[in-house]
Order: structure tokens, then C-alpha cells, then sequence
């Protein structure tokens, strides 16, 4: 009370600055709402992360050590003796040959979106960027199969093979590198890129020597981002590529199958073995760990790579 | 309008053409339906400074950014006229933009230092026109630091982030950084903007002290700091240069009410 009529003591006496008590009180309320909202919305977002961790330890802990993660499975059914090497090395096939499709054309399409597109194309791809990102994964998969897969398509004879499922998750990919490149892009200072030009640099040569580098934490994020969305997917590997449950021999054709971790925790679950269910959730530790040690791994390059591009 | 642009052009007839480093012709220039400059008629001499001035949004960094065709990026903008630089249209077909920029150096308004070390902002001039000599470039770098009066507060630190320098520290780091490319004309707009005065003077010092090997076009919005360093002075209002002349004549004897108005107010 005594402190907001505190202003009639300031400043200029005639000029009254009129104070609205009610509003004064309610507003403190709403703030306390807000922050109310978001902490609700944090605690809902974040419990489904905590108790898939949790349920996945208390369940897989048991077969939790480094045989499971460096030997194939054997057994009846097939899985409920040995580890999941295969589909740890099938998970490397496959986000290597993804990324060899989408982060040349993801980076390289969000550069050119950003950097020397004219508006109206601009916009025009952009949606269409946005439309791939919203087509289900099972439609991937079904072009994919049609692709890479069949002799029917365009002349591939992949078979069901990493190189099929590779390139399709790199068609998931690629949009979401574009996307998240072009975001990282935008946020630089359009300060840098007119310096450079001012100097007479070309358009290339500012993206190379000055955007690329100033966005460089930006588009690892986007590459990051790209291959935690393909490493979750198993849609799209059902047309293509199925499951190995033996290491390949080849990229395609007969052998060229990959095993693949999220894959292996959709088969199993769906296998009559207490066993294999058990494994499974070894699995999705596995899984969340490989997760995390990317994101980490990711974040340290990002940042020596800026340390290191600075000097340059 | 006209009457002044008249004036401008027998001014130049008066004066010898050779001393003439810029000249600006019937310059329209729109951003799409917004015609925006209309018919400016001006010219720079060699080694002088001239201060552009005129009250927010009147089109003095569009105009800035016609001399060096950094508008050649803007979407929907369009330019008819000419400007001469050095008796050569740089907007005819023939003109090449890269050469154009190395030639006519700009410093921004606020400070844009490259996120880079403090020695590759001004080598990166160097090595974009394809210098790769060593030991050439470590010379440049040192004698523009030099020029720019930065070398000493930063010799020891010339491969730490430019970003880890004070605002004035960074906007000189811009100036070693534009006249790496060895320009004839530099183009500043606001150059001092955002500094304090202390940081204010130095640039300023260092503008009168660059005339000796540079055309100098500096946007200010600052009346005093304009007659003290320049030799020419324009005004601007609503796209339209109204008056254009010496210095002296500029701020003692205004021929347009509007230009004396805009001085008197902010005196
Ligand atoms: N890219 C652009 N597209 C459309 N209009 C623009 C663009 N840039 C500037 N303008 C308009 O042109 C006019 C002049 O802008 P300009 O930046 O040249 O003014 P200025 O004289 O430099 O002002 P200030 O002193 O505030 O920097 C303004 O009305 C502005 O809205
Ligand atoms: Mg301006």
C-alpha cells in the first residue's frame, strides 16, 4: 500500500502517474501462473524420459555388460544367447550411409536457401521441405522399397540391404539438416556476411571463410538432430532392409542386410521369450546410451572445431 | 531541387576533373515501389573528406551503399544514373564488383569483426583476392593495425578472438580491416555511432589523418564532429540531396532553409 503510493512523493507533482492497485496484485498472480504453467509442462515433458530410463535399467540391468554389446546373438529363439554386436554394427552402416546422402545435400541445400536463393524459389522449396519432414516414415519406406529395393523402380537392385535402408533414412534425414542448417544460418549476424562482401569477397567465399564457421555449432546441431531422428526410426527399414541377425557381408543383395537396435527391440518384443523382452530393454539402455554419447561427442567436436576455425 | 543540382554540376565544370574521384550522376534509386533517392547529382574530390548528413531515414546509408553496390543484394531495390568512379561507370556491365569492393572500402555502423582471430580480420582481405605470401601478409597486417592506431594495445594478443576487444577497439579493428585491401575510397557509415567520446575522438583523428591516402565519405549524425573533420558537406532530406558544398560554406552560409534548420536545431 505505502509503497505504491510511493510516487506521489517523486518527480514532478502535477503529473500524476496513476496507479491501478488491482492490476498491480494481479499481475504478480499471473506471473506466478505462468511460471506455474511452465514448470507443469517441464515436470509432464520430462517424466516419459526419466521412466523409459528407469524401466529400461530395473528390467535390462541384467544382461547389461560387454559381452551383450560385443557378441552376435545365438540361441533359440535366435537372441536369447549372446549380445547385439550385429545390430550395433548395422546401426553404423547405416547412419554412415545416411549421413553420406544427407549431410552434403542437407548442409548444402540450407546454405543455399539462406545465402543466394531468390525469395519467391525460396519459399517454394522451403515448403516443400517442410511437407517432406511431415510425411510419415512408413511412406519412406514404401518409395524406398519401390526405389533401392525392387527391380521395378529406377533400375536399383539393392535388394533388402544397408545401402537401401541407408539412403532412405537419408531421405528422412536430409530435410531436417536442411531445415535446422538454414535456421543456423539465419541466426548469424547479417553484419558478417556484408563485411565480407564489402571487402570484395564472393558470395562463396564469405559463406566458406565466414558464415560456414560462425555457423558451425549450429549445423553440427542440425547433423546431431538428423541422426537421432534415423537411429529411432524402424518403419522405414521394414521395405528395405529388414534385419540381419548375422553381420553383413556387402552393402547389397543377399548379405546386405544390416542388423539395427531399434529394429531388434521391435522384433524381440514382439517374440514369445521372457528372455528376448528382457533384452529388449537392455537394448533401449543401449540405445539411450549410444544417444547420449553421440550428443556428447557431437557437442566436444562442435566446439573444438570452433576453437580450432578461429585461429584461421 | 534542381536548382542545387545545377549548381553541383557547374561546381564541377569550375573545378579541375582530374581532382575528381566520384562522380555521381542523375542517381535514382528505388527499394521496388518506393522511390527513395531521387536524382542525386554529386561529386567527391580526390583526398578529401566529405560528411553526409541528414535527419533518420532520409536514405544516407542507401546512398552510402550505391558507391560500392552493396544494394546489388537487395531484393526488388532498383538504380538508374550513373556513378563514376574515376571517370568509369561502376554499374556499366564490364565492371567488375570484386574489384569494384577492393578498390571502395566500407566501415559499418556498428562494429562487425569477423568471429576470428584479431590477425585474420585483416589478413581475410588479403586472402580473399588471393595473397598467400607469408611473410606480405604479416607485414600488412602489422602496418594496418599501425594505420589504424590499434597495433600497440593489441600486438600481443594479434591471434586472440577480435570479439575479446572493446566497441572502439573492435570498430578500428573494422578501419585496419577495410584499408587492408590497400582501397582509394572509404565509405564509413556512423563509423562512431556507438563509441564513447574518448573512443570517438581517436576515429576521428584517425579519419583527418586518412586523407592523406584515402576519399573519405563518412555518414554522421553528429553536426560538430562533421565540421571539424570535413571538406565537403551534404544534406539530405526525404531522399533528396538539398544542399551540397564546402564546409565552410556549409555550416556558416546555408543556401536552403532546410539545411540551415536542420544545422541551427542541432547545434
Ligand atoms: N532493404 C530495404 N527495403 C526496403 N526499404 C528500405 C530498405 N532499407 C532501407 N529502407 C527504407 O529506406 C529509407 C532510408 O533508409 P536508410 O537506411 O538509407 O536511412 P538513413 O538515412 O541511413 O537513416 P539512419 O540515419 O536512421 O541510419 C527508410 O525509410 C527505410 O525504411
Ligand atoms: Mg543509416
Amino acid at each position: 500500500m505505502a509503497e505504491t503510493d510511493n510516487h506521489k512523493k517523486t518527480g514532478d507533482p502535477n503529473n500524476y502517474f496513476p496507479v491501478n492497485k488491482s492490476y498491480i496484485k494481479r499481475k504478480k498472480i499471473y506471473n506466478r501462473i505462468a511460471y506455474g504453467f511452465a514448470a507443469s509442462a517441464f515436470i509432464l515433458g520430462a517424466f516419459p524420459v526419466f521412466h523409459i530410463i528407469y524401466s529400461a535399467l530395473i528390467i535390462g540391468y541384467k544382461y547389461l555388460n560387454w559381452r551383450f554389446v560385443s557378441t552376435l546373438p545365438t540361441g533359440f529363439p535366435i537372441g536369447a544367447k549372446g549380445g547385439i554386436l550385429n545390430a550395433i554394427v548395422g546401426d553404423l552402416y547405416l547412419v554412415v550411409i545416411a549421413s553420406c546422402l544427407a549431410v552434403p545435400l542437407g548442409i548444402g541445400s540450407g546454405l543455399y536457401l539462406s545465402l543466394f536463393g531468390k525469395q519467391r524459389t525460396n519459399s517454394v522449396i522451403r515448403l516443400l521441405n517442410e511437407l517432406m519432414i511431415g510425411i510419415p516414415s512408413v511412406v519412406w519406406g514404401i518409395m524406398g522399397f519401390y526405389i533401392f529395393s525392387t527391380n521395378a523402380g529406377l533400375g536399383f537392385h539393392f535388394g533388402f540391404s544397408a545401402l537401401a535402408g541407408g539412403l532412405t533414412l537419408g531421405f528422412i534425414m536430409t530435410p531436417i539438416v536442411t531445415l535446422l542448417t538454414e535456421q543456423a544460418v539465419h541466426r548469424i549476424p547479417a553484419s558478417y556476411i556484408e563485411g565480407a562482401l564489402a571487402m570484395g569477397a564472393t558470395k562463396w567465399q564469405a559463406t566458406k571463410s565466414v558464415i560456414v564457421k560462425a555457423a558451425m555449432g549450429g549445423i553440427f546441431t542440425a547433423v546431431l538432430l538428423g541422426v537421432l531422428n534415423i537411429i529411432g526410426q524402424t518403419a522405414p527399414l521394414l521395405f528395405t532392409n529388414y534385419y540381419n541377425t548375422g553381420l553383413p557381408t556387402g552393402i547389397t543383395g543377399p548379405g546386405g542386410a544390416v542388423g539395427d537396435i531399434a529394429m531388434l527391440i521391435f522384433i524381440y518384443i514382439h517374440e514369445p521369450s521372457h528372455i528376448l523382452h528382457y533384452k529388449a530393454e537392455t537394448a533401449v539402455v543401449v540405445l539411450l546410451f549410444f544417444v547420449f554419447a553421440l550428443d556428447i561427442g557431437m557437442r566436444l567436436i562442435s566446439w573444438l572445431t570452433v576453437k580450432i576455425f578461429e585461429m584461421f | 531541387m534542381t536548382d542545387i543540382n545545377k549548381n553541383n554540376i557547374d561546381n564541377i565544370t569550375e573545378n579541375n576533373k582530374d581532382e575528381i574521384k566520384i562522380e555521381v550522376k542523375n542517381l535514382n534509386f528505388n527499394y521496388g515501389d518506393y522511390h527513395l533517392l531521387k536524382d542525386i547529382n554529386l561529386f567527391f574530390k580526390k583526398n578529401s573528406v566529405c560528411t553526409i548528413l541528414g535527419p533518420s531515414g532520409c536514405g544516407k546509408s542507401s546512398f552510402l551503399r550505391t558507391l560500392n553496390r552493396m544494394n546489388d543484394y537487395t531484393e526488388g531495390s532498383k538504380l538508374t544514373g550513373e556513378v563514376l568512379l574515376d571517370g568509369k561507370n561502376i554499374y556499366s556491365k564490364s565492371v567488375d564488383v570484386v574489384e569494384l569492393r577492393r578498390n571502395v572500402g566500407m566501415v559499418f555502423q556498428s562494429p562487425n569483426p569477423f568471429p576470428k582471430t584479431i590477425f585474420e580480420n585483416v589478413a581475410f582481405g588479403l586472402k580473399i583476392h588471393g595473397i598467400k605470401n607469408k611473410q606480405f601478409i604479416e607485414e600488412r597486417v602489422e602496418k594496418c593495425l599501425k594505420y589504424a592506431g590499434l597495433f600497440d594495445e593489441v600486438k600481443d594478443k594479434l591471434h586472440k578472438n577480435a570479439f575479446s576487444l572493446s566497441g572502439g577497439q573492435q570498430q578500428r579493428l573494422c578501419i585496419a580491416r577495410a584499408i587492408a585491401t590497400n582501397p582509394s575510397v572509404l565509405l564509413m557509415d556512423e563509423p562512431t555511432a556507438y563509441l564513447d567520446p574518448a573512443a570517438t575522438a581517436t576515429i576521428l583523428d584517425l579519419i583527418a589523418d586518412f586523407k592523406k591516402f584515402y576519399t573519405i565519405i563518412i555518414v554522421s549524425h553528429n553536426i560538430q564532429q562533421a565540421g571539424r573533420i570535413s571538406d565537403y558537406s551534404g544534406f539530405f532530406l526525404d531522399g533528396e540531396l538539398i544542399e551540397f558544398s564546402k564546409s565552410g560554406d556549409f555550416f556558416t552560409r546555408p543556401k536552403d532553409k532546410r539545411t540551415e534548420n536542420f544545422i541551427t536545431n542541432r547545434f
